[in-house]
């Protein structure tokens, strides 16, 4: 991280709740902007260029989705979703139209502080060069460059899409991957709906790499929206 | 019925009069004169039997001018010799006269016989029909094919009020050419409403209508209005038919009635049910909501008072304490939108073929916390195939089954759970190690607000009932047993997808990247 702390907005409705995001921020080093409605929230973008957005599904005046693809228009500012209880189906559209991540209320601080962290992190990779190998927990190890999987000393053999499913996952790891996002990066657009494919090599990768296949620890279900991959245990 | 049928009658009748004769003119001679006339008697019995009343009374007027001319001295004429034999033909006549009377009311008997039995048996098949339909539609519906067949050709439509409108009627079915827009004849079934009157075609008032047109009363009250629109075939002309109608009126009435207020006590009783949660959760949230409620607000001001406690324990303490609660506070919140979404019926079940080891995955990870210090062991069969289930529901009826786990049974106390292909159905058990579950809780456990166990960290009593809404929502099953050496077994069953669906074909690979 920079020397210059980094600025997140704050779109949110509730005053409570801006507070405590707010107080969360500044406590662990970050600059915060607010805005309560989401006009305010496109405004305050443009003008300060955030390095992110917290972004509230219950404003007043639009929903999570438009504000999401106002931003969308322009720029590539990582966008987290502050969503309750009931709101799943306006929470994967956000996702869907290019927010980052989610989080569901009721949050704690260190959710949030660790969802910023690799939201910034993600968005900073993307600029700079790839990283070679990624490491999975203590076990998991993928090289990118030589196309090769280890768990522990032994090298794990995998199908080519188990593979292509994995790198997408590290690509994104740490960040929630909705089933669209994925499908139409591990099979192509054309493929957008076949979920049940991705459930078969999502299980396939868990009890090849995850210890208890039902207990997984990396690769996480997000149910209804997608998969997580948890780098650290 | 066929008394109507004149000219063939008689003509069948003398026909039979000139065959009894040719029989008499064989045997005559070697018989009695007597014998003659019985033969002749014969020939008016068949035609009184076969033919009707006409017709034998001109077979014995008939017989005795054949007697006279065939059988009585001097042959072959009307003359008479012996002045006796005009006693035998007055004789012969009036007997031929009494079968024939006789024959007829026996015959119109019989007619009647069949008649009323036709008419019971419509009535029975009626009353059978209706009795056994338990909503409006298909009564009327069974209650027109009814008087469609027994008014052969009448057309049929009823009237009943509107909901919003106990005065104005409008038309709940209708046969094809009954009422048109605008209808006269709708101002008529206003006013049989109104007057509980027959009126209409057939009948003392505004008979000039196309329809004849009943009141429907039940034993207490009117309930609907019959238009009958007769048809060449069907007049309504004859008494017993408007008797009949009359009967079928009372029936369909009475039937309407039993559903209109079956309706009506169903309605009542559902307010009242509502009215009786409504409270009972009022007082249930208000005593579960107001206990972490005042643990949260107590330990929070602890520690912004004067005087809050300096040392770093205690205050880890209270914020902890504050922290549990406010968590338990959002459990509880869950479980009761949870339940008010799945009482107002908008719980959306949205099916997609998931995989069980994913949603049990989610469902341990959710509730990683509390399972903490307990030894927790899924077992789920690699080829377990897919399952049609809404995730986020299951996820919560494992959520629940397994805070109820925590909840109920001793801390660090295993629970393990299992999953299994049977019989056409996929069953997911979560298996404690507690108490278990009294005979007399594990028909009622599931039951809205009832909880086995009063003590301190219940919920509502909500969770296993949300739990059976969403596993019903699904087509499937929920129940809870004792386990084998201690403890309980929830079980709950979901139907598999038909063959083919559950196992999605992928293309085969080699295990080598790039």
């Amino acid at each position: 991280m920079s020397e210059t702390k980094p600025t997140v907005l704050v779109v949110e409705d509730e005053e409570q709740m801006r507070k405590f995001v707010r107080l969360s921020l500044t406590a662990n080093g970050y600059r915060a902007l607010e805005a309560k409605t989401g006009s305010e929230g496109v405004a305050q973008a443009v003008a300060h260029t955030p390095d992110l957005v917290l972004l509230d599904l219950g404003l007043p005046d639009m929903n999570g989705l438009q504000v999401v693809e106002k931003l969308r228009e322009w720029n590539t500012v990582p966008v987290i979703i502050i969503s309750a209880r009931g709101q799943e189906e306006s929470k994967v559209e956000a996702l869907d139209a290019g927010a980052d991540d989610y989080l569901t209320k009721p949050f704690g601080a260190a959710e949030l502080m660790a969802r910023i962290r690799v939201a910034l992190r993600h968005a900073a990779r993307a600029r700079d060069v790839p990283s070679t190998v990624v490491n999975i927990g203590d076990e998991i190890r993928v090289d990118l460059v030589r196309r090769l999987v280890f768990l522990g000393e032994e090298e794990v053999h995998l199908t080519q899409t188990q593979y292509k499913l994995l790198t997408v996952l590290v690509k994104h790891a740490g960040m929630v991957m909705t089933h669209r996002h994925l499908l139409e990066q591990v099979w192509g657009p054309g493929h957008a709906h076949q979920m049940q494919y991705l459930r078969v090599y999502m299980t396939q990768l868990r009890h090849k790499l995850e210890k208890d296949p039902a207990r997984p620890l990396y690769f996480l279900t997000e149910t209804g929206v997608g998969y997580r991959l948890k780098v650290e245990a | 019925m066929n008394r109507e049928r004149a000219l063939p009658g008689y003509l069948a009748g003398a026909a039979v009069v000139g065959a009894s004769t040719l029989m008499a003119w064989i045997v005559f001679g070697r018989v009695e004169l007597t014998d003659v006339t019985m033969l002749l008697l014969l020939g008016v019995v068949v035609v009184a039997m076969r033919f009707g009343y006409g017709p034998s009374l001109l077979a014995a007027a008939l017989s005795v001018v054949a007697f006279d001319f065939f059988f009585v001295r001097p042959y072959w004429s009307f003359a008479v010799s012996d002045p006796r034999h005009i006693v035998t033909f007055a004789v012969m006549f009036l007997v031929a006269v009494v079968i024939s009377h006789l024959t007829k009311r026996i015959r119109d008997h019989a007619e009647h016989a069949r008649e009323r039995e036709r008419r019971t048996a419509s009535l029975y098949a009626l009353s059978r029909d209706v009795g056994a339909l338990q909503s409006t539609k298909p009564l009327l519906e069974a209650a027109a094919r009814h008087v469609r067949e027994v008014f052969g050709g009448v057309k049929v439509a009823f009237l009943m009020p509107r909901h919003d409108d106990r005065d104005a009627l409008e038309v709940v079915y209708a046969d094809d050419g009954t009422f048109i827009a605008n209808d006269t004849d709708l101002g008529v079934a206003d006013w049989v409403w109104v007057n509980e009157r027959s009126a209409g075609a057939g009948t003392a008032t505004l008979p000039t209508s196309r329809a004849m047109i009943l009141p429907l009363k039940g034993a207490g009250a009117r309930v609907a209005v019959l238009a009958l629109f007769p048809s060449e075939s069907a007049m309504l002309g004859t008494a017993e038919e408007r008797q009949l109608l009359e009967t079928f009126a009372g029936l369909i009435g009475s039937a309407l009635e039993r559903i209109l207020l079956a309706d009506e006590a169903r309605g009542a009783r559902l307010r009242m049910e509502t009215e009786q949660l409504r409270n009972a959760l009022l007082s249930s949230v208000s005593h579960d909501l107001k206990t972490p409620l005042a643990v949260v607000t107590g330990a929070t001001s602890a520690l912004l008072e004067e005087g809050a406690p300096k040392d770093e324990v205690t205050r880890r303490e209270l914020i902890q304490t504050a922290h549990e609660e406010a968590q338990r506070l959002n459990r509880l919140v869950r479980n009761l939108l949870d339940m008010t979404r799945l009482e107002a019926g908008a719980l959306k079940v949205n099916k997609n073929l998931e995989s069980l080891e994913e949603v049990v995955g989610s469902a341990l990870n959710r509730m990683e916390d509390r399972l903490r210090g307990r030894d927790v062991k899924a077992t789920i069969p690699v080829d377990l195939p897919l399952v049609a289930l809404d995730a986020a529901l299951v996820e919560q009826v494992l959520i629940n089954l397994l805070e109820n786990a925590t909840k109920y049974t001793p801390e660090g106390s295993p629970i393990d759970i299992e999953a299994k292909e049977k019989d056409g159905e996929v069953e997911v058990d979560v298996a404690d190690r507690g108490p278990g579950v009294s005979a007399a809780d594990v028909d009622r456990i599931f039951e809205k607000f009832y909880r086995a166990h009063e003590r301190e960290g219940g919920g509502v009593g909500l969770g296993l009932t949300i739990c059976r809404g969403v596993v019903t929502a699904h087509g499937g099953r929920i129940w809870v047993d004792a386990r084998p050496g201690g403890g309980a077994v929830f079980h709950f069953a979901l139907p598999l997808p038909s063959e083919g669906e559950a196992y999605p074909s992928l293309p085969t690979e080699s295990e080598h990247p790039g």
